[in-house]
C-alpha cells in the first residue's frame, strides 16, 4: 500500500515535472498562434484567448509585406546553405577522419579553435571582403561565410568515426574510386546524419540575422527574419501583424523538423548500426 | 557506378548554373536616391510621401526607401563606416537625435555638411544644435518629440480641478494634484517604467541642461536640473502616484486603459493616445510641470530624429535638393505628414498651414496643434553628445537606489562614476 502510494506520488512528481517543462517550452508557441488573432491593444493587455482578428492581421501581413519575394529570398539562401554546407562539410568530416596526416590532429583542433571567435569579431572584416568582391546585396554574400562551418565538420567526423572501414576496404576492392566511395556508399550510408545536419543547417540558415542583416541593403532582398524586425520596432508596432509574421515564418522550419524527425533522432543517436 | 554518376553530374552542374543566378546585383540606376530609416507606418511612410512630391517636379529622380528596424540601421551603419566601403552605404539615412553627435564625431568627413544650404533659422533651435560640430551643421532637421502634459479632463475634474489648473504647474504642485486624484477617483497619476528614463531627461532638458555640458564633458554631480530631475523622480516615486509599468507596451497600457490621469511625453504619442475612441473628447493637453531652478521652463523634448545625407553619395546634389526643397520648405507636405501620420516636423513655419490651425474634437476642440507649436520654439537647445545611451543607462541603473531613499548627491556620483566608466 505505501508501496502503491510511493510510486503513485513519485509518478505525479514526474509527470508534473514533465508537465511543467513542457508547458515552459509550448507556451511561448501557443502565445505567439493566439497573438496572431488577436489585435495589437488585445496582446499588450496579455490577452491569450483566441481573437477575432485573424483575418485582419493575415491582410495587413500581406500589403504591408511583400510576402512571396519575402520567403522566396529566405528558402533561396537557406537551401542553396544548407545544400552547399552539406556538401563541403561532410566532405572535410570525412576526409578528417579518413585520411591520416601528421598535421591532421592540429589543424583539425586550429579548425576547432575558430568555433571559439565570435561573429561580430569578424563581422567587418567579412563585410569588407564583400565589399571587395562586389558581392554587398546579394544573397550569395550571405551564403558563402557559412559553408564552411566548423560545426558541422566536428559533426560529420564524430559520426564518421562510426563508418566500418570495412566497407570502404570493399569498395577499394571492387576498383571504385575515393569519390565514387563518398558519394555511393559513404552518403547512402550517412544518410540519417545528413538529415540531422540538415535540419541543423537549415535552421540555422533559415533564422540567419545579424550577416544577412550586414550585408542585404534592399527591400528586395531581404528576409523574413528582417522584415519581422523592422516590423516590430515600429513606434507602435502591430503586434498582431508580428505575430502573424513569425508564424508563418516559423512554418518552413516545422515543416522541415517534422519531416525529418525519424531520421534526425536517429542522426542524433548514431547513424551506423 | 558509372551510369549514377552520369544521373548525378547535370544535377551538381544545374547547381552550379542556378547559384550564378543568385548573383544578380541590383544595379543602381541613375539620380536614384537610397534611403534607410526604420517603422514602415512614420519614417517610411513620410518618406515615400516626400519622395513622390520631389519626383512630381523632378522626374528624373526616383526614390528607395528601406525599412530596416531602428537598431539595425545602426548597426549597418556603423559597419559600413567602419568598413570604409562607400558603396555599403545609403544616399541619406535616418539618425535618432540622441545618437546624432555619436555618428557625426566618431566618422568626421562621412555626412556631408547643409550649412549654407539650408537656412537653418527656420527651424526649432534645439534640433540643429543637436547636428552641429564645430559651427558646421550636418543634416535635416526632422519629427520632434517636443513634451506635453496630457490628461484626463474627466478625471480631474473629479478630483476637482479645470483645466485652467492644468497650465502652469510646477511639479511638486503636480505631485500634489496627483494625490488628490488618487484620493477622489482611485486612479494614479500617471504611468512610470522603472527602467525607463525617459522623464529624467525631459525634466532634465526642460531647465536646459543636460548630461553633457556645450563642450561635451560630463555635466552630472554639478548640474542643478539633473538633481532636481532625480529628486522630482524620487518624489513621484515616494508618493507612489504612479502605476509602476513593466517595458513600453505595458506603460502605452496605463493610459489606454484609463488606469491613469495624466502622461508626460513626446508628441509623438498624440496618434497613441486619439487610437481609444471611447475616450474622445476626455484629453486635454498642457504644457509639461516646470522645476523650480534657474533657467527651468515648461518645454522639453524625447526621442525625434533627423535626416542625413551621406559624403560618400553618388546622388549627394540632388539628395541635398530634395531635402532642401521637401523638408526645408514644403509647408503643404507638413500639413500632410501631420494629418496622415500625426508627425509634427522641427519646420516652424509649418504652424501656418490648415492642419495645424484645426481645433481637435478629441482634445474638446483645443487648437494642440499650435500649441505644441509654440512649445516647439522654447525647446531648450543642449549638447546631447557623443554618450547619451550610456549616461541614459547609468541614470536607470541607479534608479532603484533613488526610490530605496539613497541622497540624491549620493546617486549622482554613482551615476558620475559609472558614466565616467563607461567612456574610458
Amino acid at each position: 500500500m505505501t508501496n502503491g502510494i510511493g510510486r503513485a506520488a513519485s509518478a505525479l512528481l514526474t509527470y508534473g515535472l514533465l508537465g511543467l517543462m513542457a508547458f515552459l517550452s509550448v507556451f511561448p508557441f501557443l502565445w505567439m498562434v493566439l497573438g496572431a488573432t488577436n489585435s495589437s491593444i488585445d496582446i499588450i493587455k496579455g490577452r491569450v484567448l483566441p481573437g477575432e482578428f485573424l483575418s485582419t492581421n493575415v491582410d495587413k501581413f500581406f500589403t504591408q509585406v511583400n510576402a512571396p519575394l519575402v520567403f522566396w529570398n529566405s528558402a533561396k539562401i537557406a537551401i542553396l546553405a544548407t545544400v552547399l554546407t552539406l556538401a563541403v562539410s561532410s566532405l572535410a568530416g570525412y576526409g578528417f577522419e579518413i585520411f591520416r596526416s601528421r598535421h591532421r590532429e592540429r589543424l583539425y583542433r586550429a579548425m576547432l579553435l575558430t568555433l571559439m571567435i565570435p561573429f561580430a569579431a569578424l563581422m567587418i572584416p567579412l563585410f569588407i571582403m564583400m565589399g571587395k568582391a562586389g558581392l554587398i546585396n546579394t544573397h550569395i554574400a550571405v551564403v558563402l561565410p557559412t559553408i564552411g562551418s566548423a560545426f558541422v565538420v566536428f559533426y560529420f567526423r564524430q559520426c564518421t568515426k562510426a563508418f566500418p572501414s570495412e566497407l570502404r576496404d570493399a569498395a577499394k576492392v571492387d576498383g571504385l574510386k575515393e569519390w565514387q566511395i563518398f558519394l555511393f556508399i559513404y552518403v547512402p550510408v550517412m544518410r540519417s546524419t545528413y538529415a540531422a545536419a540538415f535540419i541543423i543547417v537549415f535552421m540555422t540558415a533559415w533564422n540567419n540575422y545579424l550577416w544577412p542583416l550586414i550585408v542585404l541593403q534592399s527591400n528586395e532582398t531581404k528576409t523574413i527574419t528582417l522584415v519581422i524586425s523592422s516590423l516590430a520596432s515600429a513606434y507602435y508596432p502591430d503586434y498582431g501583424v508580428v505575430m502573424v509574421g513569425t508564424v508563418l515564418a516559423t512554418l518552413p522550419t516545422l515543416a522541415v523538423f517534422f519531416f525529418m524527425q525519424r531520421q534526425f533522432v536517429q542522426g542524433m543517436l548514431g547513424s551506423v548500426k | 557506378m558509372d551510369n549514377l554518376a552520369r544521373a548525378y553530374l547535370p544535377r551538381i552542374a544545374g547547381l552550379a548554373l542556378a547559384s550564378v543566378s543568385f548573383l544578380a546585383v541590383t544595379a543602381a540606376e541613375a539620380k536614384e536616391i537610397t534611403i534607410w530609416c526604420w517603422d514602415p507606418n512614420f519614417n517610411v511612410a513620410i518618406m515615400k510621401e516626400a519622395g513622390a512630391r520631389y519626383t512630381k517636379t523632378h522626374p528624373d529622380v526616383t526614390f528607395n526607401v528601406v525599412d530596416f528596424a531602428k537598431t539595425d540601421v545602426e548597426q549597418k551603419l556603423q559597419t559600413g563606416l567602419a568598413s570604409g566601403t562607400a558603396d555599403a552605404l545609403p544616399d541619406i539615412v535616418l539618425i535618432e537625435d540622441y545618437g546624432a553627435q555619436k555618428y557625426l564625431q566618431s566618422f568626421p568627413g562621412a555626412f556631408a555638411p547643409l550649412s549654407g544650404t539650408v537656412d537653418y533659422s527656420g527651424f526649432a533651435p534645439y534640433k540643429v544644435e543637436v547636428m552641429t560640430v564645430d559651427g558646421q551643421v550636418y543634416g535635416m532637421p526632422f519629427d520632434s518629440g517636443v513634451t506635453g502634459l496630457y490628461y484626463r479632463k474627466d478625471y480631474l475634474e473629479q478630483a476637482g480641478f479645470k483645466p485652467e489648473d492644468m497650465q502652469n504647474l510646477t511639479w511638486d504642485r503636480f505631485i500634489e494634484i496627483g494625490q488628490q486624484v488618487e484620493e477622489k477617483t482611485g486612479k494614479k497619476m500617471m504611468g512610470l517604467d522603472p527602467n525607463d528614463a525617459g522623464l529624467v531627461r525631459i525634466i532634465m532638458q526642460s531647465a536646459g541642461q543636460w548630461y553633457f555640458d556645450k563642450d561635451g564633458k560630463t555635466n552630472v554631480t554639478g548640474n542643478p536640473a539633473l538633481k532636481a530631475a532625480l529628486e522630482t523622480v524620487g518624489k513621484i516615486m515616494s508618493a507612489n502616484i504612479y502605476k509602476p509599468a513593466a517595458g513600453w507596451s505595458d506603460w502605452v497600457g496605463t493610459f489606454t486603459s484609463g488606469d491613469v490621469a495624466t502622461v508626460v511625453t513626446g508628441v509623438w504619442i498624440t496618434g497613441t493616445v486619439k487610437a481609444q475612441p471611447d475616450q474622445a473628447g476626455k484629453w486635454g493637453v498642457a504644457p509639461i510641470p516646470k522645476l523650480s531652478i534657474d533657467g527651468a521652463t515648461q518645454a522639453s523634448n524625447l526621442g525625434g530624429s533627423s535626416w542625413y545625407v551621406l559624403e560618400s553619395s553618388a546622388e549627394k546634389a540632388e539628395a541635398i535638393d530634395f531635402l532642401n526643397e521637401i523638408y526645408g520648405k514644403d509647408i503643404d507636405f507638413y500639413q500632410k505628414i501631420l494629418q496622415d501620420r500625426g508627425a509634427v516636423g522641427s519646420l516652424l513655419a509649418a504652424r501656418g498651414g490648415a492642419a495645424y490651425e484645426q481645433a481637435d474634437p478629441f482634445f474638446g476642440g483645443e487648437k494642440v496643434w499650435q500649441n505644441f507649436s509654440d512649445w516647439l520654439a522654447k525647446v531648450p537647445s543642449v549638447n546631447y553628445g557623443v554618450f547619451t545611451n550610456e549616461a541614459d543607462t547609468a541614470v536607470t541603473a541607479q534608479l532603484p537606489a533613488l526610490t530605496q531613499g539613497m541622497p540624491v548627491d549620493d546617486v549622482l556620483k554613482a551615476i558620475d562614476a559609472e558614466v565616467s566608466a563607461q567612456i574610458q
